[in-house]
């Protein structure tokens, strides 16, 4: 609501004086998005070419927990909340879109819109008493909650086309797949849907970073009392993180029922919440791309190795190692260890060449 | 709702099951108390140990109490190196970044026993103890002697634990760290060597309680790494420093899980009992104050 007056306000100021207040884009910054559109338009239209359809499948796997890690990346980077029950609110946006699906014929975006939104109430409904709580004692009953949740899950399942308010019904013979949306029927035009409702929400979570919410929620990552003593509504901004996040997760729920046509609650197992978080925590939690990295850690890396015949048992044993590593030498993840490194490492190689060089 | 006869079965094992998440639980809180460290590889370490007993004593054919030697060993021996290894390096940061930490642990074990100890293929493993053969009869009820070691050693170790916290000069020194780990140092206690003994108790603990909940439940290296979450509950009740109130809440949480079982209505979603209670205990403690993790978050 603020933001048209904010925008009125700077663009007068910014009659007032053009030069300070327009920021043309620096150098590295075009760059940045210049690479940003060259791998989006690369994800978008060359991937779905280069690959098979399995690769396909894992790519749609990837933009899914794409949406979940940065959702999560934005409550442990952003605002300093971990939450272990992030896949039990994947499976409730599932869940949610899956029911809706089967009853209605509501176009597909509009059903991930309800997914989304059910999900974020279920998800302030469980953070609003969670929130008195915080640090270890949240991150403890976020996993104490999504334990719970699973179990109602395993006992309730998925609907699979039955009638009445749960949808299943288990002496069904034929169950029908989950539908998709007619224009992205086929797995390469799936993929391609679920990419852009990634970056869709990519772009949510951006334009919450850079403006009112993002400052807020920087502020109370430092410190809560700090914020709260500048005035912060700290209890809002944080339910805010968790209703933003639940939204996300839902929708990327909604969209992983149509990616895999047929849910069961063993798709969702409550120590996934636990792996989820590791990887995360791997690809990094203050950078947008970390959600990135990390779910390609999450989901392609064990495609490849199934393909190589090697156990996918090697990447759980890495993801442990890495979030020890992380938690003791590298808090910014792979996106910001791995430039950092190869900066240091060309730092390295350029001095040592210089040295040599007045010698020779 | 079943006659009581149906129940009566389920008191026996409720006990046991609650005697043994009460062990897993005062393991966690005196580790927790000395080094803000939760051990949530608790229930990793005592698979791991387990599974090490098992491949002895069924494949090089090893005599059983080498075996449930080898378990206590391991999960001590795990647990005291990661101890040394992480502890001090992580010793000034949040609960919750030693806790995440020890997760990193988990995986790494979880990844290494599914490799090691395949599970696909459906041959289950189990570990029986030879006290399960002999027992008696409360009533109509048959009682094995491992009910009986799980219960009594989750008392056990309740009452001889608090004894050491409040009489012993190690475990004052605990409790010393608890409060404040800099002052302590200061004092002249060798904070290394009180953190060193306390991961080495929590370990030994870890390894009997795998040995007890690979006989009682199931010896499944899932299974028992996530069963910890179940007596994490009772922690959570006694909020990570109350053995007494652990000890209860453990009991609770086994009594009521098993005692679900013959409800009809509720016997698919008595998994859910640890969580519920632990949830509710949360929730009502957390009504009257804010429940301070830190020093530093105070």
């Amino acid at each position: 609501m603020s933001e048209p007056k904010g925008r009125g306000a700077a663009a007068t100021l910014e009659r007032a004086n053009p030069v300070r207040l327009r920021r043309r884009p620096t150098r590295p910054q075009l760059v940045k998005w210049g690479i940003t559109a060259v791998l989006v338009l690369f994800a978008l239209f060359a991937l779905p070419q280069l690959m098979s359809l399995y690769y396909v499948d894992t790519m749609t796997q990837v933009a899914v927990y794409s949406m979940v890690a940065v959702a999560l990346g934005v409550l442990v980077g952003r605002v300093g909340l971990v939450s272990l029950g992030q896949v039990a609110v994947l499976a409730i946006g599932a869940w949610s879109a899956a029911r809706l699906l089967f009853a209605t014929t509501q176009p597909y975006p509009l059903i991930l819109l309800e997914a989304g939104l059910i999900t974020m109430v279920a998800g302030v409904l469980i953070g609003l008493p969670a929130l008195r709580l915080r640090g270890l004692y949240l991150a403890l009953i976020t996993l104490m909650l999504a334990g719970g949740i699973t179990v109602v899950l395993a006992t309730v399942n998925f609907p699979n086309g039955g009638h009445g308010f749960l949808g299943y019904n288990g002496s069904l013979l034929h169950i029908p797949p989950i539908r998709r949306p007619s224009i992205a029927a086929g797995d390469p035009a799936y993929y391609r849907f679920s990419v852009i409702i990634a970056i869709l929400m990519f772009a949510l979570v951006l334009a919450h970073i850079k403006t009112k919410p993002g400052r807020a929620w920087a502020a109370i990552r430092q410190s809560e009392a700090a914020a709260l003593a500048a005035g912060i509504n700290t209890t809002l901004y944080k339910l805010w993180a968790f209703a933003l996040a639940s939204f996300i997760t839902g929708v990327a729920g909604g969209v992983l029922a149509g990616a895999i046509h047929y849910l069961y609650s063993i798709n969702f197992p409550a120590q996934d919440s636990i792996t989820l978080l590791a990887v995360v925590l791997m690809g990094g939690v203050y950078n947008l791309w970390g959600a990135g990295v990390a779910a390609l850690l999450y989901q392609f890396l064990p495609s490849l190795l199934n393909n190589w015949g090697v156990s996918a048992d090697w990447l759980v044993i890495l993801f442990g190692v890495g979030v020890l590593q992380v938690l003791t030498t590298a808090p910014a993840g792979l996106v910001d260890q791995v430039p950092r490194d190869l900066a240091r490492l060309r730092h390295r190689l350029s001095r040592r060449r210089g040295k040599r060089a007045p010698h020779d | 709702m079943p006659p009581w006869d149906n129940f009566e079965p389920f008191i026996v094992s409720g006990l046991a099951l609650g005697g043994v998440y009460a062990l897993s639980g005062v393991g966690l809180v005196v580790l927790y108390r000395a080094t803000g460290v939760l051990y949530l590889a608790f229930g990793a370490v005592g698979a791991l140990g387990a599974l090490v007993a098992w491949s002895l004593i069924t494949r090089a054919g090893a005599p059983g109490w080498v075996g449930w030697l080898a378990c206590i060993v391991v999960a001590a021996a795990v647990t005291f190196g990661y101890g040394l290894l992480f502890g001090p390096a992580l010793a000034k940061r949040d609960p919750l970044v030693k806790a995440v930490a020890t997760i990193g642990l988990t995986l790494i074990l979880y990844g290494a026993m599914d490799l090691l100890w395949t599970t696909s293929g459906g041959q289950a493993r189990s570990l029986t103890l030879p006290t399960d053969n002999g027992g008696f009869t409360v009533g109509t009820v048959q009682v094995t002697w491992t009910q009986v070691i799980a219960l009594g050693a989750g008392v056990v170790l309740t009452v001889v634990t608090s004894a050491f916290l409040r009489y012993t000069k190690l475990g004052t020194a605990m409790r010393a760290m608890a409060n404040d780990r800099e002052i302590t140092a200061t004092l002249g206690v060798p904070v290394r060597r009180v953190e060193a003994a306390a991961w080495l108790g929590c370990g030994v603990l870890a390894g009997v309680a795998g040995l007890l909940l690979a006989d009682l439940v199931a010896l499944d290296a899932t299974t028992l790494t996530f069963l910890v979450i179940s007596s994490l509950a009772a922690v959570l009740v006694g909020q990570l420093r109350s053995i007494p109130v652990t000890f209860a809440a453990a009991i609770l949480v086994g009594l009521l899980h098993d005692l679900l079982t013959p409800i009809v209505a509720l016997t698919n979603y008595r998994d859910m009992t640890p969580f519920v209670i632990a949830v509710i205990a949360l929730l009502v403690m957390s009504r009257h104050r804010v429940i301070v993790t830190s020093r530093e978050e105070a």
